[in-house]
């Protein structure tokens, strides 16, 4: 049962059918046109406009603008990448080109799909994107939830990184890699047992998932090109800029010290960073630099359960694979992959 | 109307705001407050991407009808389940939704357009405890420093030479002039005060406060929190009876100095 050819029960009544491709008329494309480039002109007259003001803000607000940016601006760039691939996927390969090269059993298929992210070097922000595109594209939604888990960490930036941080030192970077694997997998089975996987989509999703096969072919490359940009910019920037918002909120007002005093219990270290790891929501491809200043207080097994499950579920990646799945599927994937990373940081912590 | 409008351009706003902040920040070298300079050339030229991708999109696509996912996919946030149910105020809901879109998008304006590129200050340091990760940081490469050129050596790297326990006798006689902005030392805030930089490894979000002790009894009469000072003096046994800092700083001349291009350490 392919997502495409699904039946939609809870959606059908909601379902239209597109617009009929109408002409446009001259005048419409110049307002756009002149209104788009009108905003762009304000944005730089406001930006210039304003550099010398000494806008006075108290240190911990400034301090909270700076993190916001910086995530916001450290993201921005991945997010593009990751929509321009995902984009590329859809448009420049015939629909069912992924498809067709993967195996038709269901568990050797979901080892490549969770492959795949050794071949798109993209960070977690990026990857939702991606993953969404794969779904149209006519992968399976267990298929596409194990590619957004593993892609973070089987992933060649993702690897260099924390291989330069920890090199082979407790067993943190194959522990990361395999245990992340492995998780990936079980969650992808877990779901791929379940009846009705349209149903773990939020419905707007599922809709254009049934109504994509026809949108997308209408017009010429760039132009689906350009249309796609902006429907996935705006389903996946307001969640980025709300999750920097609560990202630099908590780094701002959370003190640290009680997560650090928790490091050197094998339990509590492990639930402990694995917390951390949900409200900092740094990228996977960074990620190992930022523990890598808690390597000297905390235990290798705690590191190994922030490194796995910050990559796959954090405060901003809720907010990002919300536009995409149903709380109820989200609950549900944070508890199977919480649960993974715990214990494989407990065997961790047990073998150390 | 108004409402379905914004969902369709809530996207290219919020990519828009990014491209000319990110741009801009690339232009006049700010982009370094938010990001390590290795990611610069990559930000920047992605930036220039989208902002092309925006202008395709207002050239060939801005003027459509919306088809059926233009509108499925644009602005869902958090209230996707109602949309099922026929009863409920459907209209109200939109209207709730365009008031939040238009929220985020001055909120973005505000914070990537209006407000003057900021670096972290010592409220950050502080609650991220100076030195909390100085070990660490320079593990590789503090064998290294033994024995190199002194004079050249940043707030980072003494910072972790102190850490890792080389000898008082050691540091004695070596004179220093260093940079960095002042926060409090908690075990003994009335006599030290630490010379602090933040370490980058990817984004400001990374940064790790590190520092050298100052001792200088009464420092804040004439100092102020967060003000960027030039520290000139030598290192000692802290004599300081209270700090937890075993080595400080007993500066000879400490002046206010801006703060410098490349504010944080790398």
């Amino acid at each position: 049962m392919w997502i495409v050819s699904a039946p939609l029960p809870r959606t059908a009544a909601a379902l239209r059918p597109p617009a009929p491709p109408r002409p446009v008329r001259a005048g419409r494309r110049g307002a756009a046109l002149s209104a788009g480039l009108g905003i762009a002109a304000l944005f730089v007259a406001i930006r210039l406009g304003l550099p010398g003001a000494r806008l006075e803000v108290g240190h911990v607000l400034g301090d909270f603008v700076t993190l916001a940016i910086s995530v916001v601006v450290e993201s921005l760039p991945f997010v593009v990448l990751g929509i321009l691939l995902s984009l590329g996927v859809q448009i420049l390969l015939p629909a069912d080109f992924l498809v067709r090269r993967l195996p038709r059993r269901r568990l050797p298929r979901r080892v490549l799909v969770s492959l795949l992210g050794v071949l798109l070097p993209v960070c977690e922000c990026g990857n939702v994107p991606l993953a969404r595109g794969l779904v149209l594209g006519r992968l399976r939604v267990d298929e596409a939830m194990t590619f957004l888990l593993a892609a973070p960490i089987v992933n060649p930036i993702t690897i260099v990184t924390t291989y330069t941080a920890f090199h082979f030192g407790g067993g943190i970077l194959v522990a990361r890699v395999v245990g992340g694997f492995l998780i990936a997998n079980l969650v992808g089975w877990l779901f791929s047992r379940h009846p009705d996987p349209m149903s773990l989509l939020t419905p707007s999703f599922a809709q254009a998932c049934a109504v994509e096969g026809h949108a997308a072919h209408r017009g010429g490359r760039m132009r689906r090109m350009a249309h796609g940009f902006a429907e996935e910019t705006a389903s996946v920037l307001p969640a980025l800029f709300v999750g920097a918002a609560v990202a630099a909120g908590i780094q701002v007002l959370v003190s640290r010290q009680v997560l650090v005093t928790l490091g050197g219990n094998p339990l509590w270290s492990v639930l402990a960073l694995m917390a951390l790891a949900f409200v900092v929501a740094v990228c996977s491809n960074v990620d190992a630099f930022f523990i890598l200043s808690f390597g000297a207080t905390f235990m290798p097994g705690a590191i190994v359960a922030f490194l796995t499950f910050g990559a796959m579920i954090d405060v901003k990646m809720v907010a990002l694979i919300r536009t995409t799945f149903r709380w109820r599927t989200i609950a549900a994937l944070g508890v199977v992959v919480a649960l993974g990373c715990a214990v494989l940081g407990l065997a961790v912590n047990h073998l150390a | 109307m108004p409402s379905r409008l914004l969902a369709r351009w809530q996207g290219v706003l919020l990519t828009l705001t990014g491209v000319v902040a990110t741009v801009w920040l690339g232009l006049t070298g700010h982009l370094e407050l938010y990001i390590h300079p290795r990611y610069v050339v990559f930000t920047v030229v992605m930036a220039v991407l989208a902002g092309a991708l925006v202008l395709a999109w207002l050239v060939l696509d801005a003027a459509r009808p919306a088809a059926g996912p233009a509108d499925a996919a644009a602005g869902h946030d958090g209230h996707d389940d109602e949309a099922d149910d026929p009863a409920t105020p459907r209209r109200a809901l939109r209207a709730l939704r365009a008031t939040g879109t238009l929220a985020l998008v001055v909120a973005a304006v505000v914070g990537l357009l209006v407000l003057p590129p900021t670096t972290l200050s010592s409220a950050t340091a502080q609650q991220r405890t100076v030195n909390a990760a100085a070990g660490s940081l320079a593990s590789s490469t503090t064998p290294e420093l033994v024995g190199g050129d002194y004079a050249s050596f940043t707030v980072k790297d003494w910072a972790s030479l102190i850490r890792q326990g080389e000898q008082p006798d050691f540091f004695a006689g070596k004179k220093v002039t260093l940079v960095g902005f002042v926060t409090p030392d908690p075990s003994d805030p009335k006599n030290d005060f630490f010379l602090t930089r933040f370490v980058i490894t990817c984004c400001a979000v990374d940064a790790q406060p590190i520092g050298v002790a100052v001792y200088q009894p009464g420092w804040s009469a004439h100092l102020s929190v967060n003000e960027w000072v030039q520290v000139t003096g030598g290192f000692a046994t802290n004599p300081s009876v209270s700090s937890d800092q075993a080595i400080a700083l007993v500066p000879s001349d400490v002046r206010p100095t801006s703060q410098p291009a490349q504010p944080y350490e790398y």
